[in-house]
């Protein structure tokens, strides 16, 4: 199997979007830990008030303060919110953290930055500037830095503030900060923007939107599409008539109906439920490479109660090794 | 186990009956808009005037609604057109929906506020004003709390049902009202406009000139300017938005305003909604149901000890045409359809268990489930039976 990760190992920006719902933040997760096990430190930034990632990875994540895993070397987490953003650029501005503090301290101030719209992905982009400018020594020190952006329908109206922004300043540092951003969000070699999609049709439609959105506006393609859950086959095909048959002769065949219906209904019903996602997800998957011009990966659907095997099963598969099925069928 | 007397209370219809505005709010991917869209059509179905307002960027209502677009104006469903029975209880029931275009919205706002009929044409001279009205997110949740405002205040639909953005922006939303108070607060503008009044010292001392200083020194002077500009363009909008701030302010209040919170099974968008209670309560509201979508039905792990081989060999003498197949076979199909359902059933129980979890937080009167469909809604027909299982009228496993 090739190795997937191979076209993102030298894309130091990595921007992850998708529809709600779609497990953004699992293949988020996923891709981290995958390229963590390449050897690279990775930060993944989050920027919405609840965190998936305290969830997935049992952390406490407060004030913006970047956490270890602890389950995982080279993985390091944040919940970056809007006003500590806003505090940290409100400092390059002024001359002194006295002036900071008062500006952040003035009541006017604080009530223009909260309403006035885009101040908040101004912050946000830019904070993310300073985790990629950090070094140790002369080494940045992370490889990669992994943004976890709001749902699709808002994504492109985030990544194009600055140069919203730039269009209308035009001049002094403010707008320089801005032309930078911008560059770097428009730059294919450092900066990767992937959509997390799931074989369905909302989820198709929306990022079949979003890929064209992209190239409209940021001027640059979506770099790579994560087609997630993507059901196997339940059985072979050799078996299509006789299940056919038998799928049309099982007593219950309501979802409603099957808590009282009997043990084999249920069999057969769960088994026709899996075919019947199977072959829709053929029907997503060749809509979205016929829609889409960018790579499409289908990392299958696993069926594991915890998160945290999810993601390592995402890595798993990321890295080359075989995926789908399931690794407990003994138990 | 679905008797009389274990019929769960049903927090949904109801409220369907007597609300005037029910706000469906969740997280992402959990079919929100699709379960606000049934609701809106069980509240049809009750005879009542209905329109279904969806401010989200996908045009996610038009897909389930079948509908190619929505413009930014009502668009009525003809009912008898889409349903091969049209139930009696329908009456005077309208089905309506809408789609908001926040740059229309702005503009028509302009139009009907602006002193002069050159008012629009100079606000989109203005940088600012255009990058508020079509580019930038946030204008689009002050602009669909505008709209609601006139299709409440209008007097013609019974019913909104607001579908809101997923999570995080849907508390954006709600918080919306007072944000875009302040945004227009005459305090704030006052600040940008020259000071016409007070001294030097006055002007020194004024904090509007502190603020512009800053601003000057962060975003530049030409922004500051536009920025003067177009609080001057717009001083005339700035009354209206903000009576309107306080009045969407109030309809939130209202007793005949209702918040559902639609999530799926799945534990970690349980949690979600549950962070959602807890914030609607922060801001003084309350979440009257919880819609529970896509339950996977009740797979048991248990159930493949009691399907052998035989048992499927069994079911097969029902079926035509499987007379000639060999016990190997059955054998075959049977592992495969055992590691399949394997997989499934772990996944109900996991599902399950969060249910379970949310009833003892919540109380079990609170939630409703819908059990996964093996398909897409996107007719009229389907959402009719969608919105079933939202009533008592049918049965829901328990």
């Amino acid at each position: 199997m090739t190795d997937m990760l191979h076209d993102l190992l030298d894309k130091r920006l990595i921007f992850i979007t998708g529809k709600g719902g779609v497990g953004k933040s699992t293949a988020t997760a996923g891709l981290g830990l995958a390229l963590a096990r390449k050897g690279k430190r990775v930060l993944i930034v989050e920027t919405d008030t609840y965190s998936a990632m305290a969830d997935l990875f049992s952390l406490t994540l407060s004030d913006s303060n970047i956490e270890k895993v602890k389950q995982f070397d080279g993985l390091e987490v944040v919940n970056l919110y809007a006003e500590d953003a806003l505090v940290h650029a409100i400092k390059q501005f002024v001359p002194s953290d006295r002036v900071a503090r008062s500006v952040i301290g003035n009541r006017v101030a604080r009530v223009f930055f909260k309403a006035a719209p885009s101040v908040n992905e101004f912050s946000i982009l830019n904070m993310v500037r300073y985790y990629l400018d950090k070094t140790r020594g002369t080494r940045p020190y992370y490889d990669h830095v992994i943004v976890d952006l709001p749902a699709s329908g808002h994504a492109v109206t985030f990544l194009n503030v600055p140069k919203t922004l730039n269009g209308m300043v035009r001049v002094g540092r403010f707008a320089q900060i801005c032309q930078e951003l911008a560059d770097q969000i428009e730059d294919t070699r450092q900066t990767a923007i992937l959509a997390v999609c799931l074989p369905e049709e909302m989820p198709v439609n929306e990022t079949i939107e979003l890929s064209e959105a992209i190239e409209e506006n940021l001027e640059r393609k979506l770099s790579m599409i994560m087609l997630n859950m993507v059901h196997e086959r339940p059985f072979g095909q050799t078996h299509d008539e006789v299940f056919g048959a038998l799928r049309k002769v099982t007593p219950a065949q309501k979802p409603e109906e099957l808590a009282n219906a009997g043990a084999l209904s249920r069999v057969i019903q769960g088994n026709a439920l899996a075919l019947d996602w199977y072959e829709r997800d053929l029907i997503y998957i060749d809509l979205l490479g016929q829609k889409t011009a960018s790579p499409i990966i289908e990392i299958p659907m696993f069926y594991e109660k915890e998160g945290l095997r999810v993601i390592e099963r995402v890595a798993d598969f990321l890295c080359g090794e075989p995926g789908g099925g399931d690794t407990e069928l003994a138990s | 186990m679905s008797d009389a007397s274990t019929t769960i209370h049903d927090p949904i219809a109801p409220l369907l009956e007597s609300a005037r505005l029910i706000v469906c709010c969740g997280p992402g991917g959990v079919g929100k808009t699709t379960t606000a869209a049934a609701l809106g059509l069980r509240g049809v179905l009750m005879g009542r005037k209905v329109i279904v307002l969806t401010i989200d960027p996908a045009k996610r209502l038009a897909n389930s609604l079948g509908l190619s677009e929505l413009s930014n104006t009502p668009q009525q469903i003809d009912l008898r057109e889409n349903l091969e029975q049209v139930p009696d209880s329908l009456g005077d029931g309208e089905f309506w929906a809408m789609m908001l275009d926040q740059k229309k919205t702005l503009d028509d706002l302009v139009r009907k506020y602006a002193p002069d009929p050159g008012a629009l044409e100079r606000a989109e001279n203005n940088n600012i004003y255009r990058l508020l009205s079509s580019t930038l997110h946030g204008m689009q949740e002050y602009m669909a709390l505008d709209k609601l405002h006139d299709l409440y205040t209008g007097g013609y639909f019974d019913l909104v049902v607001l579908d809101t953005p997923p999570t995080k922006n849907a508390l954006e939303f709600l918080e919306t009202p007072s944000r875009a108070k302040t945004f227009f607060d005459e305090r704030i503008i006052k600040w940008f406009l020259p000071n016409r009044r007070a001294g030097f010292f006055g002007r020194v001392l004024d904090p509007g000139s502190i603020v512009l200083k800053l601003l000057g020194r962060i975003f530049g002077e030409t922004f500051v300017t536009e920025l003067t500009e177009f609080f001057e363009t717009l001083e005339f909008l700035q009354q209206a938005l903000q009576s309107r701030g306080e009045m969407i302010d109030y309809i939130m209040r209202d007793q005949q305003t209702h918040f559902f919170v639609i999530t799926s099974a799945d534990p970690r968008r349980m949690k979600e909604a549950l962070f959602f209670h807890e914030k609607l309560a922060e801001l003084g509201q309350r979440a009257e149901a919880f819609i529970i979508n896509r339950v996977i039905p009740p797979f048991n792990p248990d159930d493949l000890q009691k399907v052998d081989a035989d048992a499927i060999a069994g079911l097969a003498k029902n079926a035509q045409g499987l007379d000639s197949i060999d016990r190997a076979q059955f054998d075959a199909l049977r592992k495969d359809l055992a590691s399949t359902y394997k997989m499934l059933a772990r996944l109900a129980v996991r599902d399950q268990d969060a249910i379970e979890d949310l009833s003892k937080k919540l109380g079990a009167g609170a939630l409703r489930r819908v059990p996964l469909l093996g398909q897409d809604v996107h007719s009229i027909e389907q959402l009719v039976s969608l919105s079933e299982f939202l009533t008592p009228s049918k049965p829901v496993y328990a």
